[in-house]
């Protein structure tokens, strides 16, 4: 093979490279809207379907941490109480699923 | 027959493999001693150099037939049989399985531009390859020295073991001896092709990947690579193979055993073998050296190609992209994308370009595997 032909090579090789990888890119790009869509018609869905909600509950001030619904909580007492829950269960942090905290009176 | 004393000491002696080594061995059994020490002390790529050091001292005895293949009834050797899985193309897979099953892909998935900067990081495979046919080389041999600058070692030993079998040990401690060398080969690459400003790019936290994604993504890679060009099903097949396993949820013993006891046999295997085909009179050539020169420049090249990408991707942002995370588009997982995580931390101490830089280094597994597809369809059958 001469070193002409290597160039020619190489540059049809990298070419083939990029098609591929951009395709993906495209491909993963498509995909993630789509089931992003599918995700959140599902979300909303279940939410119309939810439960209605207590009183105390709708009138408690819209703070969250994540998916974690706090009310009348502030972020640090949270922290607090997921950290004991975890502790005295021996459940560890990741394993555990908080969805809400609410202050009692 | 009666024997003297001198007589049996003679017959010992000629018995003995010190009356036949010869000095291309000696070098061996010193290099690999090297190896050992680069392996052990300071700690380059020991998993991987470990084994290979081992493989090549026993390789460099003289008359242990390690290596021999079966005659007549003889069986061969040990290491005869523990190389059919290079041979064969079998480890390579099976080491990906165990890197799917490892990677995340989820900072890919989250921005799939960085495929763009993993496809140019692949530039100094070619570059090397045009540098190898320059020098002489055949193309199998030339594609197998240049997948080096991929910086990926199973695909740079599954390409060579099937086109360039006699430069496999020298291709296979090039590849890993300058994976571990990433953190002294790219930084000054990066800091010369890239201003202080672009370095001190802040760049926007990546969106959370849902479950959804991350088991369809497999899927869809495995379906489009595999039917785009077919010779790449053994590593893309393998690698997302691991992946589902890991997203998949429903089968963490599969997935714990390719992530942990299966790469590690493989590792023992491949390693051994690659190293026990370093014999002296195969590696000890002007060759071995021009290969370990050219494997430097692939990697090199690579970088220049991955940064000067990020660099354009920078610039049509507007700014949005630290050109760093370009260079951990060579493979080399995680070590390039922790590279770019030092160099930004070092230009803006409150830079956190870690989980950026690992979607162009997952995105380099993918290229690399994609050029080595490439070449094997092109001069495999040869």
């Amino acid at each position: 093979m001469s070193f002409y032909e290597s160039v020619i090579l190489s540059v049809f090789g990298l070419g083939v490279v990029f098609v591929v990888l951009i395709s993906l890119s495209a491909i993963i790009g498509i995909q993630s809207r789509i089931l992003n869509a599918f995700t959140r018609k599902k979300e909303t869905d279940n939410e119309d379907t939810a439960p209605v909600q207590s009183a105390d509950e709708n009138n408690a001030p819209d703070i969250s941490a994540g998916e974690l619904r706090l009310y009348d909580v502030d972020e640090k007492t949270a922290a607090m109480i997921m950290a004991i829950v975890s502790d005295e269960t021996k459940i560890p942090l990741s394993e555990l699923r908080f969805k809400s905290i609410k202050a009692l009176d | 027959m009666t024997y003297s004393l001198t007589d049996i000491i003679v017959k010992i002696w000629e018995m003995s493999g010190f009356a036949t080594i010869t000095w291309q061995q000696l070098v061996m059994i010193i290099i690999s001693c090297v190896l050992f020490y680069l392996a052990i002390v300071k700690e380059f790529e020991p998993l991987l150099l470990l084994p290979i050091a081992f493989g090549m001292l026993l390789a460099n005895f003289p008359m242990t037939d390690l290596l021999a293949g079966p005659s007549g009834d003889q069986a061969g050797g040990l290491l005869y049989y523990l190389y059919q899985g290079i041979e064969l193309g079998i480890y390579p897979p099976l080491i990906f399985l165990g890197v799917g099953a490892m990677t995340d892909f989820g900072p890919l998935i989250a921005r799939p531009s960085s495929l763009f900067l993993g496809a140019a990081a692949q530039m100094g495979i070619y570059a090397a390859f045009m540098l190898a046919i320059a020098l002489g080389f055949n193309p199998g041999e030339a594609a197998a020295i240049g997948i080096i600058g991929g910086a990926d070692g199973p695909t740079a030993i599954w390409l060579t073991s099937k086109l360039a079998q006699d430069l496999l040990p020298a291709i296979a401690i090039a590849a890993y001896s300058y994976m571990a060398l990433i953190p002294m080969i790219q930084p000054p690459i990066m800091r010369l092709l890239t201003t202080k400003k672009e370095r001190e790019i802040k760049m926007e936290q990546l969106r959370e990947v849902s479950k959804l994604e991350k088991i369809a993504f497999p899927i869809i890679v495995t379906i489009l690579c595999i039917l785009l060009l077919p010779s790449v099903a053994p590593l893309i097949g393998m690698l997302m193979l691991g992946n589902l396993f890991r997203e998949a949820g429903v089968v963490d013993r599969l997935s714990k055993t390719a992530q942990n006891e299966l790469i590690n046999i493989v590792t023992i295997f491949i390693g051994l073998t690659v190293g026990s085909k370093a014999v002296g009179e195969n590696f000890l050539k002007p060759e071995t050296l021009m290969i370990i020169g050219l494997g430097l420049l692939a990697f090199m090249f690579s970088t220049v190609g991955g940064v000067l990408l990020g660099k354009l991707m920078c610039w049509l942002s507007g700014g949005k992209i630290n050109p760093l995370i370009g260079s951990a588009g060579v493979s080399a997982v995680p070590m390039a994308a922790r590279v770019s995580q030092v160099e930004g931390q070092k230009a803006n101490p409150g830079n956190f370009l870690l989980m950026h830089a690992m979607g162009p280094n997952v995105a380099g597994v993918i290229g690399s595997a994609v050029a080595a597809g490439i070449f094997y369809a092109l001069f495999g059958g040869n």
